[in-house]
């Protein structure tokens, strides 16, 4: 549920940033705002395990490669090495406020831009290793749409979060029981 | 919070290596057949058109809206009565100039139809570049959306926009001529040299080149640069302009940088080639002697 809740919301990212971004006046680069949810997952280790992390980056790359028109495989690859990564320093690193948040996504937009390139040129050599100059650009766009858009994914997380709403449920049903006994 | 056990651990291992494995099954398969779509991405991609068809409308109304906001941002100053006045005639002037702007557009679009001898769709754009590092664009088609295949030119009254990557349903990617991936064989009117034109990989903007023109070609800044007709595009379709020649000391070639004509940034109609022109009757021109007229008489 959380999985699919989290996948539809990035989804709804990828068709924000392939149309109404595309129609703004800085149309040649914006954010890659999938990212930023393969990176909520990744940055997430008491929330998401390893495998779910994974799982949705994978669907999120896949989603972005579909969307795209990009190679298959590309952004899914990207993405799946992204959460990883993300996963091995979140146990390291504790990403607090604002100004730690846009620099993460900077840093894992750089990353993916890196690895995007690096896996396009070997897919088709005649791109060769060129496109990274617009990737700091990318990265500051990504790195300012950053902050809303993983508060905005904790929000959801929250709500529905298993443990939390496991307990939602017992209340729930605690009071449902309480309105069924007779009163003294 | 999750269990530690060895069991849990193996099945985390489990998945990420299957998804590993799976991108890169994708991504070979991507390699050897670009244009295969399964059963699941036609799915996706079906759900999904519809919806990015509608963001994309929803994208130019706000875009229109926010032009006339930046209208009336100028006319504020002005005495109430004469704003409202001008708010009003301002709106009714921009729809009429958005209106007119499009009929000419269509008309355009018609005419360059009618002057391509080849069989064409029209089609609506509904994405631009979604990543930087491949220029693609998506378009939808109102009908025939049978006809179009992988390879077929696209095109717009301006010159040159690209070649169907791979279709689904009703919407396709266009390949720009500005994606590295891409080649057109094009020529330079004014010398005759011919070269292939293929996409400048880690440009901000949209570029592209011409490969394998030899040096002995006298191209200049500024020369025009056409489809030589090969390749499905018609003959002599503007790609773009010269904008900038540096000869190679050591080989015979030279690099050539193109300007394209098509403004990528602001495709919304194009023209997809289907079917290309027939080929040209050797007999055109000459004459030729009527043969004597045989069979039914003409009635009165």
């Amino acid at each position: 549920m959380r999985s699919v809740a989290t996948l539809a919301v990035g989804l709804l990212l990828l068709l924000l940033q392939s149309t109404v971004m595309e129609f703004a006046p800085m149309h040649l680069v914006t954010p890659t705002l999938g990212l930023l949810v393969v990176l909520y997952v990744g940055m997430a280790p008491l929330k998401w395990a390893p495998g779910s992390a994974v799982v949705v980056g994978f669907s999120m790359g896949y989603l972005f490669d579909l969307v795209s028109g990009a190679p298959r495989g590309v952004h899914a690859f990207v993405f799946v090495t992204v959460a990883l990564i993300a996963r091995v320093l979140a146990w390291r690193l504790a990403v607090r406020g604002i100004v730690l948040k846009a620099a993460t996504s900077f840093v894992a937009s750089i990353i993916a831009a890196v690895l995007i390139v690096v896996v396009r040129a070997q897919i088709s050599p005649e791109s060769g290793y060129g496109g990274l100059t617009q990737a700091p650009l990318e990265a500051l766009l990504t790195a300012v749409a950053g902050p809303p858009v993983l508060w905005l994914l904790a929000r959801l997380d929250g709500r529905l979060d298993p443990a939390l709403l496991r307990v939602g449920l017992a209340r729930r049903r605690a009071r449902a029981l309480g309105q069924g006994m007779p009163q003294r | 919070m999750f269990p530690t056990g060895h069991r849990q651990k193996v099945r985390e291992v489990v998945i990420i290596t299957t998804a590993f494995v799976l991108s890169l099954f994708l991504l070979r398969q991507s390699v050897r057949s670009p244009e295969y779509l399964s059963p699941l991405d036609r799915g996706i991609l079906t759900l999904v058109s519809p919806v990015q068809s509608a963001f994309a409308t929803l994208a130019r109304s706000i875009g229109h809206v926010a032009g006339r906001y930046v209208d009336l941002v100028h006319v504020r100053a002005e005495n109430e009565k004469l704003r409202n006045d001008n708010d009003h005639l301002r709106a009714e002037l921009l729809e009429a100039k958005r209106g007119a702007a499009e009929s000419v557009r269509f008309q355009h679009l018609l005419g360059l139809r009618n002057a391509v001898a080849a069989e064409t769709l029209v089609a609506r754009v509904i994405a631009i570049d979604v990543s930087p590092y491949f220029r693609v664009a998506r378009i939808q088609l109102d009908r025939g959306e049978s006809l179009v295949q992988r390879g077929m030119p696209v095109i717009t009254p301006e010159g040159v926009v690209g070649r169907i990557n791979r279709t689904s349903g009703e919407t396709s990617d266009i390949m720009l001529s500005v994606d590295p991936r891409s080649a057109i064989d094009v020529v330079l009117p004014r010398t005759g040299g011919r070269g292939i034109l293929k996409g400048k990989p880690g440009e901000n903007g949209y570029r592209c080149a011409i490969e394998y023109l030899m040096q002995g070609e006298q191209a200049k800044e500024g020369d025009l640069v056409v489809t030589s007709g090969l390749g499905g595009f018609p003959r002599d379709l503007p790609v773009g302009k010269i904008s900038k020649l540096v000869k190679n000391s050591a080989g015979l070639t030279q690099d050539i940088e193109i300007t394209p004509d098509v403004d990528f940034a602001r495709l919304s109609e194009v023209l997809v080639v289907v079917a290309p022109a027939p080929p040209a009757d050797p007999d055109a021109g000459s004459k030729k002697p009527l043969a004597p007229a045989h069979g039914l008489a003409v009635y009165r």
